[in-house]
């Protein structure tokens, strides 16, 4: 138990910040940081490929739906190695670690985060795209003011559950080497040979209480959803009732 | 200029080693599965007892394994818990000489079945709870109403979650690469390195990997339409 | 079905990509390019003592790797920026221009050769095993058909796999790692150079030893991008002048030299052709 203590206190720093300000950013920080950059960058994009999903018209439609179909298909790892090679290759000059997880984790979150988009899409009732196309609103106009905000706002448990998979895929940086947590970790067993599990135990506790905290946030935000949605649907209810 | 040229990675050595990932993938898969499984049946039976310190105990194990990187999990079972085993049980470990394939086993396995349980609990708690009310009025107990009444059902309406981390898990044995298990990803670096084709070794390792996943998705889908034509009750 | 048509066409429409990009690699004159913008990209290992590892106080790179690349990079009038890699990644980061040079316990293979360009070999040290000092184990014969653990991509496992054939490698993403699958009796030998094991074997206090017999005696080279003969060129003259300036033995003296807990010899500094 000491032990643990005692770590904490040697390399805390490391595993907080990496060698900041000696460095580039690491550890925790640089998780943290890379989780909210590649939902910041995925979101947008993925809201595209969701809106693709439900599309009627096939040229839209089946590329992405392929595209997203072999995302998913492929191991994480697998995509991190593939990023590792291709980026540098399309885009003509060289990249950092950094660059590349965050290329492969925003192609991942696509694929995924598409998904849960198109799911909420689809949840909305018919009802809504029908009176406001009844109303003289064009396809585009339908989505952007009457189908997405609500759908998003929906959706907001499942993209805040997303964001808890973008930390916990971040570990996978450890394989290629970039300074994140798992790595700053890393580097601390090597330093300490023999206490593997106590490193390792700091590592989990450290996830686990991230993502653990991120994940009752977004119960309550459930059912704060949720018990709007109830108010909603009343009200309109009663409007109908009083207005018959 | 590059020329890709997949015979080079796709014969003798390489060939050899890349089936051996294959089916050690595969291996890996079904065991876990298998094993996670049925944990995760017991898992779920615990949490919805009632009996709030097994629930308590459930209910860490599920956060545990879903607020936790796998490859952290994977970490701390074959680094970390074997410090803490008495040596003899570390000896018998490493004798089987697969000592990285069992440990990468129990984490993968037990962290499947947290997740399945979960999608077996949403499963349950779609049931109308009358059902395991009336199951414990006829006289059964609580193991045998969970066995014969609430599980098979849940279990129908939760193929669709549970195909889906059927898939993850299926992926999730890449991540055991980093304790040394022989999988694909493990072999596709391995020829990668001494053949210096990278492009063709990662594609052998994609199509895999593809392949097998449409494999699951499409059992997932067929499995699903052959419970719903039975006739839900 | 749809399914597998989809995933056949979308791999022909990667291997398009792959190969309409190739084109846009043109040929430029690293050296210049370093000189224009002032720096150099010098990558090293990360977990290596002392060749390259993080001090826990000032968690900066320290190390005869780093100092090494310090040294290039001072005598070429430019400033160094340093990068972490591991074993495996330095042919993939040198053939792909991301790195400008590395000085990462490179061993100079003929295969490897045909990958990147090699310099005049700064050090030669033998690879070697450590196992558990009361394992009984004295000579390779002994790891007949035993489990070893070592680096993806490392001339250590090229060599086991040449010299032990009927022993099984297990191959692990970094040194702690290894070391540690062999103090837990996963592994029964541990083969790295000697450069980057020895550190291990002091801090066990006795409990583990390299074994007498070297898999192979290396030359160790710093590595850059093949086809740019300018600066390979510049960097083996740098070599020769810290050879000559007795600046290289200073270095390895410092890291490696008989007051510190290491005490090996460097070899000298062999020209490639000789190789």
């Amino acid at each position: 138990m000491t032990d643990l203590f005692h770590i904490l206190h040697d390399y805390g720093l490391l595993l907080l910040v990496g060698q900041f300000p000696q460095g580039p950013l690491g550890g925790l920080a640089l998780t943290l940081c890379l989780a909210v950059a590649g939902l910041l960058i995925s979101f947008p994009l993925a809201v595209l490929v969701g809106i693709a999903r439900t599309s009627t018209h096939t040229v839209i439609y089946l590329p992405v739906s392929v595209a997203v179909h072999l995302i998913r298909g492929l191991p994480v790892l697998m995509i991190i190695f593939w990023a590792y090679f291709i980026v540098p290759l399309a885009i003509g000059r060289s990249v950092s670690a950094l660059t590349t997880v965050l290329c492969a984790l925003v192609v991942y979150e696509l694929a995924f985060m598409g998904e849960v988009i198109r799911a909420g899409i689809q949840a909305l009732p018919k009802g809504q795209i029908e009176a406001a196309r009844s109303l003289g609103l064009n396809g585009f106009q339908v989505m952007r003011r009457v189908v997405l905000p609500q759908a998003l706002f929906h959706m907001l448990p499942s993209i805040l559950n997303r964001f808890i998979s973008l930390i916990k895929n971040t570990s996978l940086g450890y394989i290629i080497s970039l300074n994140e947590l798992t790595y700053s970790a890393y580097q601390i067993n090597i330093q300490l040979l023999t206490k593997p599990f106590q490193v390792y135990t700091i590592l989990a506790v450290t996830y686990f209480l991230i993502c653990w905290s991120l994940g009752q946030a977004m119960t309550r935000l459930e059912r704060r959803i949720q018990a709007r949605r109830e108010r909603t649907a009343a009200y309109v209810e009663s409007t109908i009732i009083a207005s018959a | 200029m590059l020329s890709l040229n997949f015979s080079s990675v796709l014969h003798g050595q390489y060939l050899h080693w890349f089936l051996l990932g294959a089916i050690c993938t595969l291996l890996l898969f079904a065991v876990s599965w298998v094993i996670g499984f049925l944990l995760s049946l017991i898992v779920v039976a615990v949490r919805s007892s009632g009996a709030r310190f097994l629930v308590a105990a459930a209910a860490g194990f599920v956060g545990y394994h879903r607020n936790v990187p796998e490859l952290v999990q994977l970490f701390v079972w074959y680094f970390g818990v074997p410090q803490l085993l008495p040596a003899t049980w570390q000896q018998l470990i490493n004798n089987t000489g697969n000592s990285e394939f069992i440990f990468a086993t129990i984490a993968l396995s037990l962290n499947v079945a947290a997740y399945m349980s979960e999608d077996l609990r949403s499963g349950i708690r779609s049931l109308p709870s009358a059902q395991l009310e009336a199951a414990r009025a006829l006289g059964l107990s609580y193991i045998s109403s969970m066995r014969k009444v609430i599980l098979p059902q849940a279990l129908k309406v939760a193929v669709p979650p549970l195909v889906n981390q059927s898939l993850g898990l299926f992926k999730s044995t890449s991540l055991a690469m980093a304790i040394g298990v022989a999988e694909m990803t493990y072999v596709s670096q391995q020829v990668e390195n001494e053949s210096f084709r990278t492009f063709e070794a990662f594609a052998v390792a994609s199509i895999f990997y593809w392949t097998v996943s449409f494999l699951i998705m499409g059992l997932g889908t067929v499995w699903s339409k052959r419970l719903n034509m039975d006739g839900t009750r | 079905m749809l399914r597998p048509l989809a995933a056949i066409s979308h791999f022909i429409g990667l291997f398009l990509i792959a190969t309409l990009s190739m084109t846009s690699v043109a040929h430029a004159d690293r050296l210049k390019d370093i000189q224009a913008k002032g720096s150099l990209i010098c990558a090293t290992l990360s977990g290596s003592q002392p060749l390259a590892y993080q001090d826990p106080v000032t968690r900066q790179y320290v190390g005869f790797d780093v100092d090494t690349c310090a040294a290039v990079a001072k005598h070429l009038n430019v400033l160094m920026v340093h990068k972490p890699i591991t074993v495996e990644a330095r042919i993939p980061e040198l053939a792909l221009g991301r790195v400008d040079l590395v000085a990462a316990a490179f061993g100079y293979t003929k295969e490897r050769a045909e990958q990147i360009a090699f310099t005049s070999s700064h050090y030669q040290i033998p690879l070697k095993i450590i196992v558990a000092s009361d394992s009984g184990i004295t000579k390779f014969s002994d790891l007949a058909g035993k489990r070893i653990s070592t680096e993806k991509g490392s001339t250590p496992e090229l060599y086991v796999h040449r010299v032990i054939p009927s022993a099984s490698v297990v191959t692990f993403q970094d040194n702690a790692s290894q070391f540690l699958a062999l103090q837990q009796g996963k592994v029964q030998g541990f083969a790295i150079g000697m450069a980057s094991g020895l550190r291990f074997v002091n801090e066990s206090a006795g409990k583990y030893k390299f074994l007498d017999e070297a898999l192979a005696y290396e030359p160790t080279c710093l590595g850059v991008k093949k086809g740019e003969p300018e600066l390979l060129a510049a960097v083996n003259k740098v070599l020769e002048d810290m050879q000559a300036s007795g600046e290289l033995d200073a270095l390895w003296n410092k890291w490696y030299g008989s007051q510190t807990k290491f005490n090996i010899s460097r070899g000298k500094l062999i020209p490639i052709s000789a190789l």
